[in-house]
C-alpha cells in the first residue's frame, strides 16, 4: 500500500516535511515569504539541490535579482554542486537579470522584458514535467509589471505547472507591502510559508512558519533555523542542557554528541579530571544545530544549575548505571535546574560495565517521570547517542 | 534639546549644531556638487570618535574610498584594519570578490535589495554587539534606482532606514537629483528625517529638525566640503 506521504515530495528542509505531511504534493505550489533582512534563497536552493543528488529531478531556476554566475557561486558555498546539473541538463537557467543589466544572458532561455516571461517560463515548464521551478524573486516582478500581472503571471505558472506535475518554489522579499495585496498573494498558492525573525532590535533569531496549506492542516509551530555554509538550512535548537551527579560522565557524553566541546576542567585530588564550570559545545545532526551546555556535577557548584538552566529547551540528564545511590542526587539536579517541563531524556551511562543496571530497573528505582524515556548509552564507546538525540530532537518538536 | 552628532562638516556644525542622533539623512543635488565628499567626511568624524559606521557603497569599491579620501589627507587604514568599517560593497561585484568576504566586507549586487537587506542584518548584529551608537553611510541611493523598478527601492530604502535607526545608528543616504521621477523623489524625501540639498554653491537644510529652512554657501576645498 503507498501511504500518503511516499506520494508527497519532499523538500529536505529539515522539519519542513514533517510538518506537511511528507513533503509537497506532484504540482503544488510553495510561496516563500520572508521579511527583508532574513537570510531566504537557501530555502529554494536547497530544495532543488537536494532533489536533483537523491530524486534525479529536472529544475530551472528563473531569477530576476542573481545573474546565473551568482547563483552558481551561492551553491557552492552551500556545498551544492549545480555545475555538473547544469553540464548534464537537469538544471537549466531562465535568465532575466542579465540582458536588463546589459550583460549577455546565460541559460537555456532568457527575457530581456518582464512582460514576456509568461510564454518563456511556461514553456520551461513544460520542459521539466515532474520537477521543480524557483521563481526568484516575486518583488521584483510585483514592482516591475504591476500587481496584477504579477498574479496572472502566478495563476497561468500554477496551471501549467499542475498539468505536468511541476511543484512551483517563489522566492518573495516582503518589502512593505499593503496587506490586502500580500493576502491576494497568499490566495494564489498552494502553500505559503513565512521567514521572519524573533528580533530585539536587531534579528537575533531567524524562524520559518507554514501559515497556509492546501493539503495539510496547519499547526502555527514556528521553527527556529540557521543556515550553515556549507551545509543549508538547519533545524537550531538554542540551548541543550547537559546535567547529571558527580561522575556520571557528562564531560564524555557531552564532547561524543559535540566534538568540538571546550571544557573548563581541571584536575582534582581523587584522580579524576572532573568539571567545575561548564562544558560548552555544538551539534550539527540531522538537520539539527544545537548548543549544548554540560553543568558541573559536585553540590558546591549547585548556585550555578539555575543560570545554566535558564533558557534551555531540552535536557539529557546522565547517570552512572552503576551507582544507584546517585539517582536521588539526580532528581535534585532536575529540579535545581528548573528542567522540570521541558523535554528530557536519561542517558544510562556507563552501560558497558558489568554491573550496570538495566534502563526498567534504572526506571523502577528512579520511580518518577513514568514518560521520560531512557537510553542505553556508553558515552567512552559511543554507544547509542545516536538514540539519545533522535529521541530529544523528536520531544522537542513532537515529530 | 535634541542631541546631535558632529557632521565633520567645518562650518556644517556651526550652522546647525551637527546632525540629530538617531535619525536618516538625505543628502541630495545634481552630479559633482560634494555628496559623496560629505559622506567621506561623516567617515572621517567617525574615525576621529572611535564610532563603528556602516557603508554600503554602490559607486566605488573600499580601496577607492581609501585612496579618495587620502587625496584630502584623511586616512582610514588603521580604522579598517581595526574592523571599525563595516563595508558593503555592490560595485565590484564578481565572484572573485565574494570569495574574500568578512563581516566587515561583504561583496553584493545593485539588483539584489533582498541579499543587500540579509548582509545588512548580519552587519547591523555584529555592531549592535559592539555599541549603543554608530554612523552609516549609503552612497549612492541613485545606483540602486537604477538598477531596480524605483518604487521597489523606496520600500527598500525605508526598510533600511528602519533597521539603522532600530540598531541606534544615526545615517546618511546620498541620491542625484533628477535621477527618478518626481513621485519617486517626494517618496524619498518622506522615508527620511532630515533633507540637505547641495547644488555647488548653495547648501540648503530643507528639513532637520528643530531648525528653520537654513541656507548658507559653501566651497569644496583640499580640505573638503567648507560652509561658510
Amino acid at each position: 500500500m503507498v501511504t500518503d506521504a511516499e506520494c508527497k515530495r519532499k523538500t529536505y528542509i529539515p522539519m519542513l516535511d514533517e510538518l506537511l505531511g511528507g513533503g509537497m504534493p506532484a504540482g503544488t505550489s510553495i510561496l516563500f515569504t520572508a521579511m527583508p533582512g532574513v537570510t531566504s534563497e537557501v530555502f529554494g536552493y536547497q530544495i532543488i539541490a537536494e532533489r536533483m543528488r537523491n530524486e534525479t529531478d529536472v529544475c530551472f531556476i528563473y531569477t530576476n535579482t542573481r545573474t546565473p554566475v551568482e547563483i552558481e557561486h551561492v551553491f557552492q558555498r552551500y556545498g551544492w554542486d549545480l555545475r555538473s546539473f547544469l553540464d548534464s541538463d537537469q538544471a537549466f537557467f531562465i535568465d532575466s537579470i542579465s540582458p536588463m543589466m546589459g550583460m549577455p544572458a546565460i541559460g537555456k532561455y532568457s527575457i530581456d522584458d518582464f512582460r514576456e516571461s509568461e510564454k518563456t517560463i511556461t514553456n520551461a515548464i513544460s520542459d521539466i514535467a515532474g520537477g521543480i521551478a524557483v521563481i526568484e524573486d516575486i518583488s521584483t516582478l510585483l514592482d516591475s509589471i504591476g500587481v496584477d500581472p504579477t498574479f496572472d503571471l502566478i495563476e497561468r505558472l500554477n496551471k501549467e505547472a499542475r498539468s505536468n506535475d511541476v511543484n512551483m518554489i517563489y522566492m518573495f522579499t516582503r518589502w512593505n507591502y499593503e496587506k490586502v495585496m500580500l493576502d491576494r498573494l497568499s490566495d494564489i498558492v498552494d502553500c505559503e510559508i513565512k521567514l521572519f525573525s524573533v528580533e530585539e532590535k536587531v534579528i537575533y533569531r531567524q524562524v520559518f512558519a507554514i501559515t497556509k496549506s492546501n493539503w495539510i492542516k496547519t499547526s502555527g509551530a514556528k521553527i527556529f533555523f540557521e543556515v550553515l555554509e556549507p551545509g543549508g538550512v538547519r533545524i537550531f535548537i538554542p540551548k541543550l542542557l547537559v546535567t547529571g551527579p558527580y561522575n556520571a560522565g557528562k564531560t564524555t557524553f557531552t564532547k561524543a554528541i559535540a566534538p568540538d566541546t571546550v571544557s573548563v576542567e581541571r584536575q582534582t585530588f581523587e584522580l579524576f579530571p572532573t568539571t567545575v564550570g561548564l562544558d560548552i559545545g555544538h551539534i550539527d545532526y540531522k538537520g539539527f544545530s544545537a548548543d549544548v551546555f554540560g553543568t558541573p556535577g559536585q553540590e558546591r557548584f549547585d548556585l550555578l544549575l539555575e543560570p545554566l538552566g535558564r533558557e534551555a529547551i531540552g535536557t539529557f540528564i546522565v547517570i552512572d548505571s552503576t551507582k544507584p545511590e546517585t539517582f536521588v542526587r539526580a532528581k535534585e539536579m532536575i529540579r535545581m535546574c528548573r528542567t522540570e517541563a521541558i523535554p528530557k531524556v536519561i542517558i544510562a551511562n556507563k552501560q558497558d560495565l558489568p554491573n550496570a543496571l538495566s534502563p526498567d530497573e534504572i526506571k523502577k528505582r528512579m520511580a518518577l517521570w513514568e514518560d521520560v524515556p531512557i537510553v542505553p548509552v556508553s558515552a567512552a564507546n559511543r554507544q547509542g547517542l545516536d538514540e539519545a538525540l533522535d529521541i530529544l530532537f523528536s520531544l522537542i518538536y513532537r515529530i | 534639546m535634541i542631541p546631535k552628532i558632529r557632521s565633520g562638516i567645518a562650518g556644517f556644525d556651526n550652522l546647525t549644531g551637527g546632525l540629530p542622533e538617531n535619525t536618516m539623512t538625505l543628502v541630495y543635488g545634481p552630479p559633482k556638487t560634494g555628496k559623496s565628499i560629505f559622506c567621506y567626511q561623516f567617515l572621517r568624524q567617525s574615525v576621529e570618535e572611535g564610532d563603528l559606521c556602516t557603508y554600503l557603497m554602490t559607486d566605488y569599491s573600499l580601496s577607492q574610498l581609501e585612496q579618495q579620501m587620502m587625496t584630502f589627507n584623511w586616512f582610514i587604514h588603521d580604522y579598517i584594519s581595526n574592523k571599525r568599517l563595516y563595508v558593503i560593497d555592490t560595485a565590484s561585484g564578481s565572484v572573485g570578490a565574494i570569495q574574500k568576504e568578512t563581516k566587515n566586507m561583504m561583496v553584493s549586487f545593485p539588483q539584489n535589495p533582498t541579499d543587500i537587506a540579509s548582509k545588512l542584518i548580519q552587519q547591523l548584529q555584529s555592531v549592535y554587539q559592539q555599541a549603543q551608537r554608530f554612523r552609516s553611510i549609503l552612497d549612492s541611493s541613485t545606483t540602486l534606482f537604477a538598477f531596480n523598478s524605483p518604487i521597489l527601492i523606496i520600500r527598500v530604502l525605508k526598510s533600511y532606514t528602519m533597521r539603522i535607526k532600530m540598531a541606534g545608528g544615526t545615517g546618511l543616504i546620498t541620491y542625484t537629483e533628477g535621477s527618478v521621477e518626481p513621485q519617486i523623489e517626494t517618496m524619498l524625501k518622506a522615508t527620511v528625517d532630515n533633507i540637505i540639498h547641495l547644488d555647488g554653491e548653495e547648501l540648503t537644510i530643507e528639513a532637520m529638525a528643530g531648525l528653520k529652512h537654513e541656507k548658507a554657501s559653501y566651497r569644496i576645498s583640499d580640505e573638503g566640503i567648507v560652509v561658510q
